[in-house]
Order: structure tokens, then sequence, then C-alpha cells
């Protein structure tokens, strides 16, 4: 494509997943049992061609950039490419300060640096599959100074809580930017995702930071619907926002099905990520696995039903494991139920025989916890 | 990292014949074994784990996967700066016509001067079609504290089994005193693995003797090695222990991939301290359906399984159809067994398909099927 290049933000202060995001980033979360949610979005990128991306970390940087490194798993080309981890120095955690602006203002050199007319902004925290380079091509044919994009849903009430909406005309020109506080079912949840022109975006940005300490980038475009051309883009495909505990939870068994998980994977749109080099995964006798997804370098003895294994995790004797995502390298004991849980990375479940939670309010296994 | 003195030479050119249709295309180096590895992944990650940086891969017949998949050596970390993996397939020279590799020790001689460029003390030669975990730098230790000329591998083999191998007899202090090939009456169960460290100056003159004999047959075994001992040179066998296996024929291939159904199996695949590396799929993770049922089963990503897996090795990809039953069996990569067939002590090769409700292979073969043509199903 090369008319544009990438800055993949973090998710603002409005999202907050309990427990889980103690430890990283939403971007660094597992997905599925051998991906990180991020990895969504950078092989959006690469697969749309563009090369340069520049991810920005605002607090527990650790695990996202092991995952990134060069980035040479997600095929960007090793010379002419690049891939940025840009970590801003600024106020520690959810400050109100930190704001996706003030990293920006940071690293303005980076920015402008980048020898592109065009910027796509894409969020961390949400999964979804798009060609930009589609979008690019549509965005310059309307003539619009900004494009977003947005997925219409009918569960907005029970999910997408905190997330943005957009508020749109008849011919899908932006009105305002809302936030979805859950009190009507259909909305147009924003994507966090922006095409513009690279000069625009460093104005608004410049523009934001003069205007409210607070601001973000989708408020300043809010606050420009009058003076600029702003219009709304809607997406097809799977969809999901992580922007609490809930969701994510729903997230990842919403695509144990593989019907399901052919609306997000596609053969001709492939999902890089980083290989751990386990070796496959080793069923014994008293396996009984059924409707999961299983990852590489699992030992597996005991039962499992309707849930997401992880890579390198070990669920021994007698166990179950029912409608739970277990992350990767945790260990489920002899004997051990366990049922609508997310236990962390690392856990060790041998005492506490039986960890059963409401499915409405999935319970929540800490990193490296041993119970 | 600028570490090493010892330069590896994997050799890759065998078909291994005896493995029929998964051989014609590729070379046997490349078939594919455990789940999601080919064979010269062992060789290779081998010497990776072990601080080697510079492999050469000898390549001659069918050999433009395995050129291919070798020559990226990130798959095996050996792309630092001073670190690859070259693959090394006869070529034209100046001053002579170009000759195919006509032996083992001939294609270590044809390049000579490719290693010269290294200038090692220590050269390395193994074979690529062979599974196992071994550290060869504690091999090479040995062979410096013994003081030796070469150090040969040996695996003890059952000795009513020692007359299939080249079985070294050694003194007590473990020099090698004889070396027999495929002996009748052997006099000692110590197989040679075909493992090889020589000191490179050595080895050098002795390539370039036996490159101007006409009565040799430029192999390591039958030439190089009983030089060696008329010499006199001190060689040393090395003793190693542990799983060590030559796939020759399917029956081998299958069982070396039954093998890692076995609880604490000695491959153990899982040795976070000695991973194997292969190529980096892009495939999901497994999908298992709703009405799967799995019992001893070793089962790799990309494989989407709905009906019955048994006491079987699936590779990437390989997708088993609901009702379908695969018992004792392998899925190569990409093998797809659709509704209600049923696959019994067989080895599906590469990419075919058992059509719905087809039946293949029997619970009391003697041997194992090989399907390597598509098998068509109930229309």
């Amino acid at each position: 494509m090369a008319r544009a290049f990438g800055i993949i933000n973090f998710a603002g202060n409005h999202i907050q997943v309990e427990g889980m995001q103690k430890y990283r980033p939403v971007g660094a979360f597992s997905f599925l049992g051998r991906y990180r949610v991020i990895d969504f979005q950078i092989s959006n990128m690469s697969n749309s061609g563009i090369d340069h991306m520049q991810v920005y970390i605002r607090r527990k940087p650790q695990s996202l950039t092991a995952h990134l490194g060069t980035g040479r798993h997600y095929n960007i080309n090793s010379k002419r490419g690049r891939l940025r981890i840009l970590y801003a120095e600024m106020e520690k955690g959810f400050s109100i300060y930190s704001t996706d602006i003030a990293s920006y203002i940071e690293n303005m050199e980076s920015i402008e640096d980048e020898h592109y007319p065009y910027v796509i902004v894409a969020p961390s925290y949400m999964i979804y599959t798009q060609d930009y380079s589609k979008l690019l091509d549509d965005h310059i044919a309307s003539g619009a100074d900004i494009t977003l994009l947005y997925h219409s849903v009918d569960n907005a009430k029970e999910f997408f809580l905190n997330c943005y909406t957009l508020n749109l005309n008849k011919q899908k020109g932006l009105l305002s930017i809302d936030q979805n506080h859950g009190n009507a079912k259909n909305r147009n949840i924003f994507m966090d995702t922006f095409i513009m022109k690279k000069e625009l975006f460093i104005d608004l940005v410049n523009k934001a930071k003069k205007t409210s300490s607070m601001y973000t980038l989708a408020d300043i475009v809010n606050a420009s619907v009058d003076e600029l051309d702003i219009r709304g883009v809607s997406h097809r495909g799977y969809f999901a926002a992580i922007s609490d505990f809930k969701s994510y939870y729903h997230a990842n068994l919403s695509l144990i099905d593989f019907k399901a998980a052919q609306n997000l994977f596609d053969d001709e749109w492939p999902i890089y990520t980083r290989t751990n080099d386990s070796c496959p995964t080793q069923y014994f006798d008293d396996a009984d696995v059924k409707h999961s997804i299983v990852s590489n370098g699992c030992l597996i003895e005991g039962t499992i039903e309707n849930s997401i294994i992880g890579r390198g995790c070990t669920i021994k004797k007698g166990a179950v494991v029912k409608n739970s995502i277990i992350l990767p390298t945790a260990v489920i004991g002899e004997d051990v139920h366990i049922e609508n849980h997310v236990v962390d990375k690392h856990a060790n479940i041998i005492h506490a025989k039986d960890l059963t939670a409401d499915p409405d309010n999935p319970g929540y296994i800490r990193r490296g916890d041993t119970l | 990292m600028k570490q090493n003195s010892m330069l590896a030479m994997i050799l890759a050119g065998g078909r291994g014949s005896r493995l029929h249709e998964l051989t014609n295309k590729v070379a046997k180096p490349a078939v594919s074994y455990g789940g999601r590895y080919r064979i010269i992944d062992f060789p290779l990650s081998n010497c990776a784990n072990s601080g080697i940086d510079v492999v050469g891969v000898l390549t001659q017949y069918e050999s433009i996967l395995l050129n291919s998949y070798v020559a990226a050596g990130r798959r095996w970390g050996l792309d630092a700066k001073d670190s690859g993996v070259f693959v090394l397939p006869p070529r034209e020279k100046a001053d002579e016509n170009l000759n195919v590799y006509r032996g083992t020790a001939d294609a270590i001689s044809q390049n000579i001067d490719f290693i010269d460029g290294y200038s090692p003390d220590y050269l390395l030669v193994l074979s690529g079609d062979h599974i196992y975990k071994m550290n060869y730098a504690k091999m090479l230790a040995e062979h410096k504290a013994q003081n030796a000329e070469a150090t040969i591998a040996v695996i003890e083999v059952p000795i009513r089994e020692a007359s299939r191998f080249g079985i070294m007899n050694t003194n007590e202090t473990g020099q090698i005193v004889e070396f027999e090939e495929k002996p009748e009456h052997p006099k000692s169960n110590l197989a040679s693995m075909g493992i090889y460290i020589f000191n490179w100056k050595t080895l050098r003159k002795l390539l370039i003797a036996d490159m101007k004999n006409p009565d040799s047959n430029h192999d390591f075994g039958k030439d190089i090695i009983p030089q060696m001992l008329a010499n006199g040179d001190k060689l040393y066998a090395y003793k190693f222990k542990g799983y060590w296996k030559d796939v020759g024929t399917i029956d081998s291939l299958w069982e070396a991939n039954m093998d890692l159904l076995d609880k604490n199996n000695e491959l153990d695949l899982s040795d976070r301290t000695w991973k194997i590396y292969t190529e980096d799929v892009t495939s999901l993770p497994q999908y298992i359906g709703p009405d799967a049922k799995i019992r001893r089963a070793f089962i790799t990503q990309g494989c989407i399984i709905e009906g019955e897996v048994r006491n079987s090795v699936l590779f990437t990809g390989a997708k088993v159809g609901p009702g379908a039953k695969i018992i004792d069996s392998v899925l190569m990569p990409g093998a797809v067994v659709e509704e209600g067939a049923v696959v019994t002590r067989a080895l599906v090769a590469d990419n075919v398909k058992i059509g719905k409700e087809a039946v293949v292979g029997s619970a009391d073969s003697e041997h194992i099927e090989l399907v390597s043509k598509r098998v068509k199903g109930v229309e």
C-alpha cells in the first residue's frame, strides 16, 4: 500500500479489564490460546501492505515488547519495514493525563518522520479483520477528511460498555462521538479506527493539546464535526472489543464454534504471532476433550469441555475444565473441577478442588497463583 | 556470538527409496515427522542448541523443497552475523566437470573450499535423516579430551540386530580398533550413528587423497574410517544414550511417530531446555468439535477434529470429519479424512483426502498401509 503508516493505540482510560490488566496492557492478553489480542491488528496492517507501524504503550511494557520484538514474525519487510514500540514516559497507569494525545505529543518526532501522506490509527484492544488498503482507497475516493470505522451491534446493553459510539446522519456523516452506557440495544460501536492525512492528524493532536490536557483523539475529532467532513464506514465480519473482563471471556468462548471462527479467520488473511516452538499436544488415555480450542505443548489427561487451553498447559487426571479459558502454562491439578473461569498464566491449581462461578460473572485466578 | 571452532556438515542427499511415494518428490530429510517437524529439524536444532553457528547442508536428490526449507536459517536461530545454514548442492567448478556427489565423503570433498572459508579446527559430519537429540558440544569436549583424530558417536543396539549396522569394536578405553560394516557375526553391539567429529586438517588430507583414488567408494564408513584405522589414527567411540531412530521404511516411520504417544517417552519433545525448532506456520490452534473423541494422541495446530482419534499422530492441518475414525494411524500435514471414513494402521501422506465413509487399512495387517493417493468415498 505504502501510502499510509499505522499507529496502534493503547486502550484509553474508559477501558478497564479487572484482574488481567493489572499485569499487562489489553493488547498483550492471550487470545484463543496461541495469540495475543494485538496480533490481529498488526496482522491487519501487515496484510494490508503497511510496513511502518508504531505501537504505543503507556504502562507495563514488558510482555508486549517481548512479544512484538522486531516484528519479524508479522511478515514485515526486515529492511524497508519497521515496527516501532513507543513507550510514553509520562504519568503512570491510568492517570487522567495519560492520554493518547499526550503520548503522540511526546513522540511527535517519530510521527513527523514517517514519509507517508496518510495515517491509519487503530486500537490494540479490539479484534477484527479489515483490509486497510481498500478502506484507504475508499477514503480517498470519498473526499472526506476523516473516515471512522464502526460496527453496528444489537447487544450494546450488555456488551461494549464504555466503548465509543458513532452518532451518524443518514449519509453516514458524523454528528457526534458518544459513549455506550448500555441503555440501548442497537448502537454503532466505534472501532477506534481513524483514517486521515498525516498533516491533519498532527494538527488535531496539537489542537487537542491546546484545548484540554484530558482530550483524546476521539474527543478532538468529536469537537471538530462542524469544521471537518467526517464519515463513518460500517465494518462487516467478526468484531469484539475487550472492554471489560466479561467481554474478554465471551470473545474467547464465542470463537470455539468453528463456524463462528470462520467469520474471523481466512486462509488469505493470516494472523501472525510469535512462535514459541512448543511441540504438539499430547492427549493421554484418560483424556476427554470436546468442543474446545487447544494450543500446542499441552499435556492432557483430564476432561475439557467448551474451553480454551493455552500453550503448554497441563490438565491432570480427573480434572474437569468447563466453559473456561486457561492461559499458557497453567496447571490444573488432579480431580480439580473448574467451571466458568479464566485462569491466568503460570497459575497452579492443586488444592482448590471445586472452582465454579456464575457464567454471567466468570471467576478469575490470578497470574502465577497457587490455589 | 563468535565462539565456534567446529563447523557442521549435514548429509541430506539421500532419497530413502524404501519410504516409497513419500520420497517421490522430497528427499528423506524433508519427510514430515512428529506432528509438526521435518526430520532434518532434529540435526539442525541439535546444532543450534549445541552452539554451532555454521551448518552446511549437502543436498542432491529432489532438493527443491529441502533447499528452500533449510535456507531459512532463522527457523533454528542460525541467522546471526557469523552464523548461517548453507545449502550445498553439487556445482560446476572452473577446472572440472559437474559431478554428482559420488558418496558421503565425496560430498564433503567437493566442498573443501566452503569449509576452508571458515578455517575450522573441527568438522562435524551428520546425517540429515536421523531422529534424536544430542549435544554435540559434549561430544567435541570428549574428542578433545581423548586427543583423537576422529570421534564417532555410537549407540548400543540389541546384539541380534547388530548385523544391520556399521559396528565399532573398541578396546577398554573406548578407542576403536576395528570397524565392520553390517557384519554377519558382530563382535560388539556398538552401532555407528553416522555422526563424526574430525580434526579438519587430518580429514582434509585424507579427502584429497580419496578423491583421486579410482577404487574408492568415497564413503566415510567404507573408505575414510578404514583408511584412518590403517594409518593408525586415534579413533574414539562416543557412547550416546537416548532415543535415536533411522526411519528407513514406512513401518519404522509409523513406529517412530507412535513412540511419541508413550508417557515419558525418551525423545521428550516437550523438554524446554532442548527444543526442536521448525517452520512457523500461521494456522489456527486445534479445533476440537462437540462430538469429538480423543484418546492417546499427538495432535498439532491447524487440526480440526470432529470425529474419533485413537492412538494416532496428526500433523499440521489434518482434518477428521464427523463420525470418522482414526485408529493406530498417522495423518501427515493437510491429510483430510471425511465424514464416516475409517482409517486403521495406516499412514496417510501429505494432503491426501480419504472420502466419505471410505475404509482404509486394517487392524491385523502385517505392515502399515501407506495411503498416498486420494481414496474416493461414497458420493
